[in-house]
């Protein structure tokens, strides 16, 4: 049961943190109308992948292993780049805010594409394998035989809605905090999941027998951080952190983060902060509608 | 930001051109010449891996792993050395059944089961003939 639920939590999170960052994002600077290309890229995300997941399931026809890990490793490459221009998209657009209110720019339409792709990557990369799981599940609970049993359908289902309501939580943590800090610890947080999922990608890839050295350990302690514990699952589910980690791995990780989290850093500090700018980036979104 | 439209639409074009093509892969593997699809069961449990057969001739392997186990099993197969992964499927949870399919040439193997997904698992040899 909990086994079962722990896959669902860690699968549902690890969709779930980019977008509910997104969409609080979207909230508090007043761009509601660009959740619609999110909940679109999500839902074709799911669809996509359910989909896929049962024809395979269902089909005649498997997917080779090589060829999963192929699709789940780009995938996860690819939404590494989005998810990058998000952040930077977003302290950018931060920067920006107080020439916005004025009516000069309004850059939303042009983000409609950017946004939905980002929303269907961020959901999507790991979804096949999410929708295999939960075919397997479903394929339990609908077996004629001795062996069937929605125990494990259940506890999955389980684990994903929880996923769901921690996800509503963070957004709900996000929209409260004042907007400077917002801009600042969830850029931080984004690129530093941004650079696991790349870590996970290169490992995908490596599976996958498209990059080498997936013998070659950096670290394992997985004697020590048990995967399939709460935590070992939590660790997974927001820095994807593995216990055994590949040198490739880490030289990607650390190739991806340092860049980018410094030019992240130096691009929400180092700016004049006039105190008219201040006290308009600092008043809650509430207000700010009401300056628009 | 009015770039990253055209750009977003490749990337989804790649996307989807590349599933579909490692679908066909697989669809062309499985009626081609290197024999017919095996398929072969794996009883997982927290101390047990046992495989239907311990050899198979070359061609697609399925291997239909059922984990009856409490932990959360991975299923691996390796090869010789038992360093190299031809093949493995995780995920699978208590109670359910999710397929493994290789590509296999002739050659020996060693097949794990890694109930809790830690250690070096629990393996067996296994032989691919022909080719």
């Amino acid at each position: 049961m909990l086994a079962n639920f722990l896959i669902g939590l860690r699968e549902g999170l690890e969709a779930g943190l980019v977008v509910s960052i997104l969409v609080a994002y979207l909230v508090k600077t007043e761009r509601r109308a660009l959740l619609r290309p999110v909940w679109m890229g999500i839902a074709a995300a799911v669809v996509v992948s359910l989909a896929f997941g049962a024809l395979l399931t269902y089909g005649p026809r498997g997917l080779t292993f090589e060829a999963q890990e192929f699709i789940g490793g780009s995938l996860s490459i690819i939404a590494v780049g989005f998810v990058t221009w998000m952040v930077f998209w977003m302290a950018k657009a931060a920067r920006g805010i107080a020439t916005e209110l004025n009516g000069q720019i309004d850059a939303a339409a042009a983000g409609f594409w950017s946004l939905f792709v980002v929303a269907l990557l961020a959901v999507g990369r790991e979804g096949l394998e999410t929708a295999l799981f939960l075919w397997a599940a479903t394929n339990v609970a609908t077996s004629n035989g001795t062996t069937s049993s929605v125990g494990p359908l259940l506890a999955a289902a389980l684990g994903i809605a929880v996923a769901a309501l921690l996800a509503w939580l963070l957004y709900r943590g996000a929209v409260r905090i004042n907007l400077r800090r917002f801009f600042k610890w969830s850029g931080v947080f984004v690129v530093v999941i941004a650079a696991g999922v790349l870590s996970y990608g290169v490992h995908d890839l490596q599976e996958s027998g498209v990059l080498p050295g997936l013998d070659n350990l950096l670290f394992d302690v997985s004697n020590v951080v048990d995967p399939t514990s709460w935590y070992g699952t939590l660790l997974k589910a927001v820095f994807n952190f593995s216990p055994q980690t590949t040198v490739l791995q880490g030289i990607a990780w650390l190739l991806y983060i340092v860049p980018t989290m410094t030019l992240f850093l130096w691009m929400v500090r180092n700016r004049p902060q006039p105190r008219r700018d201040r006290a308009v980036a600092d008043k809650p979104a509430t207000q700010e509608k009401a300056v628009a | 930001m009015r770039r990253a439209r055209p750009l977003a639409g490749t990337a989804l074009a790649a996307v989807l051109a590349c599933s579909a093509c490692t679908v066909d892969n697989s669809n062309s593997n499985n009626g081609g010449s290197s024999g017919a699809p095996q398929k072969l069961t794996v009883a997982a449990s927290d101390d047990a891996c046992k495989v239907s057969s311990d050899h198979a001739p070359a061609g697609t392997l399925t291997f239909e792993v059922t984990n009856k186990g409490s932990k959360v099993t991975e299923f691996y197969m390796l090869a010789e050395s038992g360093q190299h992964v031809v093949g493995e499927v995780e995920n699978i949870g208590p109670g359910l059944t999710r397929s493994l399919v290789v590509q296999a040439s002739a050659g020996r193997y060693v097949t794990a089961c890694k109930p809790g997904m830690t250690g070096k698992g629990i393996r067996h040899s296994f032989t691919v003939t022909g080719g």
